[in-house]
């Protein structure tokens, strides 16, 4: 009898695996640990070489190489996709809950009539199948789902799993193979992949954010923001209303629709607390939460509070901390 | 050019949800319904692409009295066709079943392009839009924030949000799904007049189809997230709280 | 002049547009909409307009646009959300032109309805409104949470129920948690005084003044007011106590207008009634040299300066000093006709924003406080006095809880 496998379909760009990816190697290990499952990190690329030899957390790496696979369209990764999870077949596929995976989820469902739990923030192996945890409505509410025979196709949350648990220290085997299916008259073209400006970064990889709500007011007051980010050696980021007034790059956006961040220092001014920007930084290490409303839920997840105006607090501690820097 | 836009209704969470005693729903009495946020940003993309191109949109609401309401505004909006979607409140939240039932009607009509928000607030399944299309076989791309049309209408040109602010351009054949991230501009205003009288003018079409057996997992549980408890508030005036925190930074490492 | 046809005297080589033709019959329908064409160019209005400096179509200019058949220059000016509607310039007005709520509201409506230049933050504030019954979005339900912190019983009046009094508190009174201190100290006030009063609670949606009927969004005014005089007509009450000005204008003009004809009092004018009581309650002096602004919603519109000046010479230790622009002349907190949404907008097209000039002003009087009688202020003269580094000169306090603290039911400001 075939082992029992998970699936991860990983993403990737420019030559990188997306911590994505490792997350779900991380989850998928979580699973696959405790009722002996086998994991497989299937990888859709035109160039192996960047990923055969990764150490990640999973039994075998499959590469399916293709010059058309180079870029994510949608509709050739669905056509080698199919092929590969109908030949495979595992009892769960893990994609993630990213503008890739979302693609992905309903045709795989449809082409392989498997059913998907969207939204996931943990998934256990229990009483021989799967109970799987999802949020909804903006993080406001849980479900739990359990699934007790047949496959599930689960799609993951960033910021779930840690990074580092998908990785390991030997490296697993590694098969490349070429596409099953031709991958010629596709009804999808992928023209070319536009970098942001420069000026702009992953608020993902900063050590230290220093986050701007509604409360900041105007795009003016941004400016001694930035200041205090330049201080603490970090970044700005931000709620979405402030991204749609056009006073930050989308970019910089933490959030539902936006990034999922666990830096050492999340300072949220002037940020309500709603669920749909939470969701994107309640994991991070120390939460410092200015607002002058002291019951914003923001404060349900912060470590610390004040309520001292932020357009006060802002310049004095710029201040403090520069003189800590520079003497 | 035929332009199909489907609106869902979701529950508004401004008011507190009160989940139902059986624990897996929400209680229906409870719910206040708002209109998909995702998907007012995908009317306003075909509206858009109506200005530019000429091209006629049908809305498609689904719900209960809420989605009455919502193909009011979208007239108002300037929506030609306005289809009423009766859903009762169990299959709600479940886009399996709603692509299973819009299938036919889609199938018939005909459309160039099928336009929908990426994801709806209350969906435990895949996106209604990747289902839809598979199902159509049609092609499908979602989380976009741009769609042009070339002069012939035969292909889209669409921009797709990537991670770290980074952005795909893909061309599309129609006809195809695509899922709105959000559209080239914010949702227009409508007067409250115009929609009233858009109201009163309403006469949707409903689609009446058997509802298919077809659904998404079910949910065992619904539960509130625990909180794992309240911040530690720091007092004084705003040197002390300064101090006070550069204090936290230097013990923690972070200066 | 016929309500149904007005004629456009034309100047030499004007040809009238349709949209021009359309907006004047439009305004002939409404009361007072005629005389925009009885303007004589004096100019007092643009002279007169806190703002006017700033706009390159200020009132006079606006009409003398239409008479020249050319509504589309003033679809394509930004000058028309300048206004704050503050009332100075019909007040002066020698022919009685109602320019801001016939002129002005009645351009907005057009530019509405045709889609044009709707500024965003607007557009969240009347949709906000039109969903939740108050513009910052909050559940409806939630309206009466204040009561809670309050200390003291308020009724909410259900359908069928009666009160002496029914207070109408607004939605910043009840969402504000800046605003929210100075509604508790009310509600002290009339539980003080064994006033037999009732609140609608979540039954009670926006007035629709300051978002709505002079920002030209009149189709939600109107559904408001419906919802409103609804719920009104299903109590019964002697009288009606407003905190808020706007909320008071809106029922003194409008709703009268519009045909539910309401005894309203704005809780200055109710409690300046009862002055010789309060004065007998004083438990405690507040003593500082205390200037008044005048809201616009309550002197120049509907004619009230005194009351609140009464209420503060009750306060033991109070002295009064008036600021150079006083009770008809009062400049203008900058927050009216929707313009409370629109600070960014405007400051950008301004040289210094109203509300600091207006601190400014105060602090120049030796006034340690700044007394007020409408909600929308306390937020925007307490950024101000930040912005203007004037914290350790200037206090802003509304009227209320100014009494309250002296008649030892709340603690200081």
């Amino acid at each position: 009898m075939t082992a029992r496998e998970v699936i991860v379909i990983a993403e990737h760009l420019g030559g990188e695996l997306s911590d994505i990816t490792l997350e779900m190697l991380a989850c998928a290990r979580d699973v696959a640990r405790t009722i002996g499952w086998r994991v497989t990190c299937l990888i859709l690329a035109d160039d192996p070489e960047p990923f055969k030899a990764l150490p990640l957390a999973s039994d075998r790496i499959l590469i399916v190489k293709d010059p058309v696979l180079g870029s994510f369209n949608p509709t050739a990764y669905i056509r080698v996709l199919i092929h590969m999870l109908k030949e495979l077949s595992p009892q769960l596929i893990l994609l993630g809950n990213t503008s890739v995976g979302m693609d992905l989820a309903g045709p795989l469902s449809i082409g392989l009539n498997v059913p998907v739990a969207s939204g996931c923030v943990a998934i256990r192996a229990a009483d021989g199948g799967l109970v799987v945890m999802s949020r909804l409505l903006g993080g406001k509410l849980q479900a739990r789902t359990e699934v007790l025979k047949g496959t599930v196709i689960a799609l993951l949350l960033p910021g779930n799993y840690s990074r580092e648990v998908g990785m390991r220290d030997t490296l697993p085997t590694a098969e490349i193979r070429p596409s099953p299916e031709p991958l010629g008259a596709l009804p999808v073209r992928f023209l070319e992949l536009v970098e942001p400006k420069m000026e702009d970064i992953d608020v993902r990889k900063a050590a230290v954010l220093v986050a701007a709500g509604r409360g900041i007011q105007s795009k003016e007051n941004l400016a001694a923001v930035e200041d205090l980010a330049e201080a603490l050696g970090g970044a700005v980021c931000s709620t979405r209303p402030v991204v749609d007034q056009g006073w930050l790059p989308r970019s910089r956006q933490i959030g539902r629709s936006g990034m999922t961040v666990k830096p050492r220092l999340y300072l949220a001014l002037g940020i309500s607390g709603a669920p749909e920007h939470v969701e994107g930084m309640k994991d991070s290490e120390l939460i410092v939460a200015v607002n002058t409303d002291p019951d914003a839920p923001i404060f349900d997840v912060a470590h610390y509070g004040t309520t001292v105006d932020l357009l006060d607090l802002v310049p004095v501690l710029t201040e403090r901390i520069r003189n800590l820097r520079g003497g | 050019m035929k332009i199909a836009v489907i609106l869902r209704q979701v529950p508004d969470v401004v008011e507190e949800l009160v989940i139902a005693e059986s624990g897996r729903s929400l209680a229906e009495d409870e719910v206040t319904y708002i209109t998909n946020e995702a998907d007012e940003h995908a009317l306003e993309q075909a509206l858009i692409l109506k200005a530019r191109h000429g091209a006629k949109v049908s809305v498609l609401s689904v719900g209960g009295d809420e989605a009455r309401d919502a193909l009011a505004t979208a007239t108002a909006k300037g929506a030609e066709d306005a289809i009423l979607v009766p859903m009762p409140f169990e299959n709600r939240g479940d886009n399996h079943h709603l692509a299973a039932l819009l299938t036919p009607e889609m199938k018939s009509a005909g459309y160039d392009l099928i336009l929908t928000g990426l994801s709806a607030a209350d969906q435990r399944d895949a996106g209604l839009a990747g289902l839809l299309a598979a199902r159509l076989f049609l092609p499908y791309v979602g989380g976009l924030i741009c769609v042009t049309l070339d002069p012939s209408g035969s292909v889209a040109t669409v921009r797709k949000e990537f991670p770290g602010g980074r952005l795909g351009v893909l061309e599309v054949a129609l006809p195809a799904v695509l899922g709105i991230q959000s559209a080239e501009q914010p949702p227009r205003y409508v007067p409250v007049s115009k929609v009233s009288q858009a109201k009163k003018a309403l006469q949707p079409k409903v689609l009446s189809v058997p509802a298919p057996s077809v659904a998404g997992l079910p949910i065992q549980r619904l539960l509130k997230p625990e909180a794992a408890g309240k911040a530690e508030m720091v007092p004084g005036d705003v040197e002390q709280i300064a101090d006070w925190i550069v204090r936290l930074l230097r013990e923690r490492g972070i200066v | 002049m016929s309500p149904e046809s007005l004629s456009l005297e034309l100047e030499p080589g004007g040809t009238p547009s349709d949209a021009t033709s359309e907006f004047l019959n439009r305004m002939g329908r409404l009361p007072g909409g005629e005389r925009i064409l009885a303007c004589i160019q004096c100019g007092m209005c643009t002279g007169l307009c806190p703002l006017g400096y700033a706009m390159d179509f200020g009132p006079r200019k606006m009409i003398s646009a239409l008479r020249a058949g050319r509504i589309d220059d003033l679809y394509r000016s930004e000058s028309l959300w300048l206004c704050v509607a503050c009332f100075n310039c019909t007040l002066r007005c020698p022919v009685g032109v109602p320019l801001s709520d016939r002129l002005i509201a009645g351009m907005r409506v057009d530019l509405l309805e045709r889609g044009v230049g709707v500024p965003p933050e607007l557009q969240a504030a009347f949709e906000r409104t039109f969903r939740y019954g108050n513009p910052f979005g909050e559940s409806p339900k939630k309206r009466d949470a204040w009561t809670k912190g309050a200390g003291v019983d308020v009724p909410v009046l259900h359908e069928g129920d009666s009160a002496e009094v029914l207070w109408w508190v607004g939605c910043f009174a009840s969402y504000n948690k800046r605003n929210q201190r100075d509604t508790i100290a009310l509600a002290r006030i009339l539980r003080a005084l064994g006033v037999d009063f009732g609140i609608l609670g979540p039954d009670e949606r926006c007035s629709g003044d300051i978002p709505c009927s002079a920002m030209g969004e009149e189709g939600l005014f109107g559904d408001l007011y419906r919802h409103n005089s609804g719920q009104l007509a299903k109590r019964k009450f002697k009288e009606i106590l407003v905190g808020d000005p706007h909320a008071f204008n809106a029922f003194n003009k409008e709703y009268r207008r519009l045909g539910t004809p309401l005894d309203v009092h704005h809780y200055t004018q109710f409690l300046a009634e009862r002055a010789p009581e309060l004065e007998r309650r004083m438990k405690k002096p507040i003593t500082a040299l205390v200037t008044y602004h005048d809201a616009c919603c309550l002197g120049r519109r509907n004619g009230e300066y005194d009351a609140p000046r009464t209420l503060l010479e009750t306060i033991p230790g109070v002295r009064l000093v008036e600021m150079p622009r006083n009770r008809e002349n009062a400049l203008c907190c900058g927050g009216g006709g929707g313009a409370n949404w629109l600070d960014s907008y405007i400051w950008q097209r301004v040289r210094v924003p109203l509300p600091m000039q207006r601190v400014q002003e105060a602090a120049k009087t030796g006034a340690q406080i700044l007394a007020v009688s409408c909600p929308l202020e306390i937020p925007r003269f307490e950024d101000a006095i930040k912005t203007s580094g004037l914290e350790r000169r200037l206090q802003v306090r509304e009227v209320s809880h100014m009494l309250a603290e002296a008649m030892g039911l709340v603690e200081g400001g």
